[in-house]
């Protein structure tokens, strides 16, 4: 035993030399499938730990790439419905300005808001229609839902429409049912309002209101608004009518000039 | 028991590299061979039979992802690691030239045997574009090693361009 280990102490740098070549002879030649054993188990320790740590990482990567796609997707989509929703809405305008008839004695001559001006409440509007358009003053503006206004100044490409909201502006009106007659207006503090009916006119809540003709301004018929309140004052010669305007101000974009046919 | 500590993180190193930062850090197909030049480092700073030892199981763990070469090339790691090892026995490996040297020698055999074991067509393109080019790549990564390793790169220094 002693003479064993003497032995292998003096040739135990040529035994591991020798242990050496004889184990990579093995795998050389494939005996015992030693490779596929000793690959397994080498990947298995030392591989799959980065190849797990690889993958993760390159499916983040690959995810924060997905997810700022997704997220420029839906910027993308959700500019694309606000634009849809604004062409339903146009849609659903037009298709109720279709249905729009122009009086007899009147062709209609469509226009553009180009700006709006008033302080809190619109009650003026620059159109894109002039006199090279054979646009004058005093012409009556609608559109779909009634009167709007009239013209008050022309340039060669743009008029300036005064809106029933102006203070200043009056129409004489009368009420659909009874066809008694007033003058609208409107005040600032108090809104459209039905002016000079007599208390003991027949006007009730919910009456419609519409232009009289008389004045030489606003051709007869146009929608103004609908009674509100009607207040009988005792000892006064008048009633204070409140109207909501049937035009909405707010909102106004395509407009109608109302031209007399002989111009 | 925990002598062998450093040398399974050399091997977990060197999976690591064959895994993840052999595609990143290779330039124009020319890649590190760390196997080799790790085998090369052992053999400068340890013992014959640790050489030769370290080189047979890296050479295993540098072709664990085929079986079919794995013999031969922890054969191959192996004899490298004992001839360098007695490289730097019979030459004055103070100078870090030498030890460049000794790495360069060492990585482009290493890298020549590879391509003559895989029995690859093209053989001297591969030779040029990915033997040649890969010893000498490696061959700068060695000379920061040993930049850092005496000292000649510190932070302290690195800090003072600054």
């Amino acid at each position: 035993m002693g003479v064993v280990s003497t032995l292998l102490a003096r040739r135990w740098r040529t035994i591991q030399l020798m242990a050496v070549v004889a184990l990579a002879v093995i795998l050389i030649t494939g005996a015992l499938d030693l490779n596929g054993h000793t690959s397994r188990a080498i990947t298995a320790a030392t591989y799959s730990p980065f190849y797990l740590l690889k993958t993760s990482v390159l499916e983040l990567s690959q995810k924060a790439v997905e997810s700022q796609q997704l997220r420029e997707k839906l910027v993308d989509a959700s500019v694309k419905l606000s634009l849809l929703e604004e062409a339903r809405r146009e849609n659903a305008r037009l298709r109720s300005i279709l249905g729009f008839e122009a009086l007899s004695g009147f062709k209609i001559i469509p226009a553009k808001v180009v700006a709006v001006y008033g302080f809190e409440l619109p009650t003026a509007a620059l159109i894109n229609r002039g006199w090279k358009d054979s646009i004058f003053v005093d012409q009556s503006i609608v559109n779909q839902e009634g009167l709007v206004g009239r013209v008050v100044a022309v340039s060669a490409d743009f008029a300036t429409v005064q809106l029933l909201t102006d203070p200043l502006n009056r129409v004489a009106a009368r009420v659909a049912a009874s066809r008694e007659m007033g003058i609208v207006r409107y005040l600032t503090t108090g809104g459209m309002m039905l002016d000079n009916f007599p208390v003991q006119g027949t006007i009730e809540i919910g009456d419609q209101i519409l232009s009289s003709g008389l004045g030489g301004v606003y051709p007869p018929g146009l929608q103004v608004g609908t009674v509100v309140s009607v207040e009988r004052p005792e000892r006064e010669p008048f009633c204070t009518v409140k109207l909501s305007p049937a035009v909405n101000f707010h909102s106004i974009e395509e407009l109608f000039i109302l031209r007399p046919d002989t111009l | 028991m925990i002598r062998i500590i450093p040398f399974v993180l050399y091997f977990l190193l060197l999976a690591m590299h064959q895994v993840i930062w052999k595609d990143i850090t290779g330039i124009f197909g020319a890649a590190i061979n760390l196997a080799a030049m790790m085998v090369i480092l052992v053999a400068i700073y340890r013992t014959e039979m640790t050489a030769v030892w370290f080189g047979f199981v890296a050479g295993l763990v540098a072709a664990a992802g085929i079986p079919g070469v794995m013999g031969w090339q922890a054969l191959t790691l192996a004899g490298i690691g004992l001839a360098a090892f007695h490289m730097r026995e019979r030459l004055n490996l103070d100078s870090l030239n030498a030890k460049l040297l000794l790495v360069l020698g060492g990585v482009l055999v290493h890298n020549l045997l590879t391509l003559i074991i895989v029995r690859t067509d093209a053989f001297w393109y591969r030779l040029a574009v990915n033997a040649v080019t890969g010893a000498v790549y490696t061959t700068l990564v060695a000379w920061l090693f040993f930049l850092v390793k005496e000292k000649r790169i510190t932070v302290r220094k690195i800090r003072s361009i600054f």
